[in-house]
């Protein structure tokens, strides 16, 4: 069943410190006021502006695997195919900010202020983040309440584009999910409008089948290291 | 402290509104227009220039003294109106056809800005014919090209082609950047430069044009 969503604004707002890392400042040295002003601007707007809104809908691992194999592009040793044989449950979500986030940050631009602009941008990308954890959250507790989880069992979000999954792979999961009745459509080059939005299979299964060494061949060209927190959370 | 003195500080505390009216007191006093850029909006952006290269301040200051330069610079244009701003280079830039992220592109545009280069920002979604013909028309000496996505780093591709096809490779440079360009793919498809940041697209556009 696809089931849409309209997250907590507070449940996805991203913490200061992240904000600001992400905006280069480092967390060992005091904030300038001026920058804690643009940092307070930024989330302002965003909280007034953002939709935060998903759509998620549980699959089997036979229906799941036209669409991981997607346009053919995959790499050979993709993580998650030797992953989702062996999950218990799996769901492809698709989520999003909203189309007026981003019609902030080019007016911010547009009037010069780069400072808010660039705030708000990595305000909205880090909520787009902490909503697909809520996902992961909202699936395991789905799943806690119908039995369907142990204390061995972890819920981890995989996404294409992402760890040997080829971003082409967008195109059948939104021929699956339909993440247009949330507003969000794709271009031929597979890049999602509004531009904070995510696209994901969450799977459940027991830890270990998550686990993995970040040695393979796509790693090197990866520029998004996220890996390790997620591996971290296997020992946790 | 001097009037440009003044200029160049308020702008590196990003104090847009005392730029604005410093700026309209230098013309005021009849300091000649491209003095008050030099030394007074330019010679700011260089010192916040090298101290975010030695990570002494950081990007929302960067931005905050960029959108002050901005506001002086506005009340200079009409002084420059036949010639337009003097600058060192002029620059074609923008995010290639196919993709919308534009926030790389922007930072870039903004930092070419401040060390006194002229901007011409396509926008995104650039169709390469735009790029050629562009840079072609204005006269700019570089084309920049920017992307996020692995599935649209052909149309940089083409933008080069496109150049030596219509013989302009050698008079217009190309420099490309964004999260899945490299060194060395910017090398295989023959882009004669390649920019990590914003800083650094500063300094690989200055050699480009020598
Ligand atoms: C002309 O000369 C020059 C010179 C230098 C130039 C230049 C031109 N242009 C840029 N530069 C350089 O200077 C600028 C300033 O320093 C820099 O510009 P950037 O534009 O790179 O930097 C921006 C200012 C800040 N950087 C960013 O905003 C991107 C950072 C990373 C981590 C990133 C983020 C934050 C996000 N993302 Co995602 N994201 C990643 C990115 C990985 C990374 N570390 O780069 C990337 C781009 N994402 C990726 C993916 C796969 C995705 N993302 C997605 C979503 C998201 C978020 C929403 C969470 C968020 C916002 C993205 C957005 N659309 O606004 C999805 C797509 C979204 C969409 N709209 O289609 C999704 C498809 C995941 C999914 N399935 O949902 C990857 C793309 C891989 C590919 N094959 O193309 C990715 C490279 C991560 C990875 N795997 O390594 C430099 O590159």
């Amino acid at each position: 069943m696809n089931t849409i969503v309209q997250f907590e604004l507070s449940d996805i707002l991203p913490r200061p410190e992240a904000v600001l890392q992400d905006q280069g400042v480092p967390g060992d040295r005091p904030v300038p006021d001026r920058i804690d002003a643009v940092f307070t601007q930024a989330l302002d707007i965003f909280a007034r502006s953002a939709r935060p809104t998903g759509t998620i809908s549980e699959l089997t691992a036979e229906e799941l695997t036209p669409i991981f194999r997607g346009e053919g592009e995959n790499e050979a040793d993709a993580l998650l195919a030797r992953i989702y044989h062996r999950a218990d449950n799996l769901a492809l979500f698709a989520l999003t900010m909203g189309s007026e986030v981003s019609a902030n940050i080019e007016k911010l631009f547009a009037d010069n202020d780069f400072a808010a602009g660039s705030m708000l941008d990595s305000v909205a990308s880090l909520a787009a983040d902490k909503a697909s954890e809520v996902f992961e959250a909202r699936f395991f507790q789905d799943l806690s309440s119908r039995g369907l989880i142990t204390p061995e069992h972890l819920v981890l979000g995989y996404s294409p584009g992402y760890c040997g999954w080829h971003i082409s792979g967008q195109k059948k999961l939104f021929e699956y999910l339909e993440p247009d009745r949330i507003g969000i459509s794709l271009n031929d080059s597979y890049l999602m409008t509004p531009l904070k939005s995510i696209t994901g299979l969450l799977v459940s299964g027991r830890k270990e089948i998550h686990q993995c060494e970040p040695h393979f061949g796509y790693c090197s060209s990866c520029k998004h290291r996220s890996c390790q927190e997620r591996l971290a959370r296997l020992v946790s | 402290m001097s009037l440009l003195e003044q200029i160049s500080t308020s702008l590196q505390q990003g104090e847009d509104k005392q730029v604005f009216e410093l700026t309209n007191e230098a013309i005021a006093e009849g300091i000649p227009a491209k003095e008050i850029l030099d030394n007074g909006l330019i010679a700011g952006m260089d010192i916040i220039g090298e101290q975010f290269r030695k990570h002494e301040i950081f990007l929302p200051e960067v931005l905050l003294a960029a959108r002050a330069m901005y506001a002086g610079m506005d009340q200079l244009k009409p002084l420059f109106a036949k010639e337009g701003i003097p600058s060192i280079g002029k620059v074609v830039l923008g995010t290639v056809q196919g993709d919308l992220h534009d926030i790389g592109k922007n930072l870039v545009g903004i930092m070419l800005k401040g060390a006194g280069f002229d901007i011409i920002d396509l926008g995104k979604d650039v169709p390469p014919e735009e790029f050629v013909e562009t840079a072609v028309r204005e006269g700019a000496e570089v084309i920049g090209m920017s992307t996020l996505l692995t599935t649209t780093t052909p149309m940089m591709t083409q933008v080069i082609e496109l150049l030596k096809e219509k013989g302009f490779d050698s008079t217009i440079k190309t420099i490309v950047g964004g999260a899945p360009v490299s060194e060395e793919l910017a090398r295989d498809i023959g882009a004669d430069s390649y920019g990590y940041d914003a800083a650094s697209a500063v300094d690989r556009v200055k050699e480009l044009i020598g």
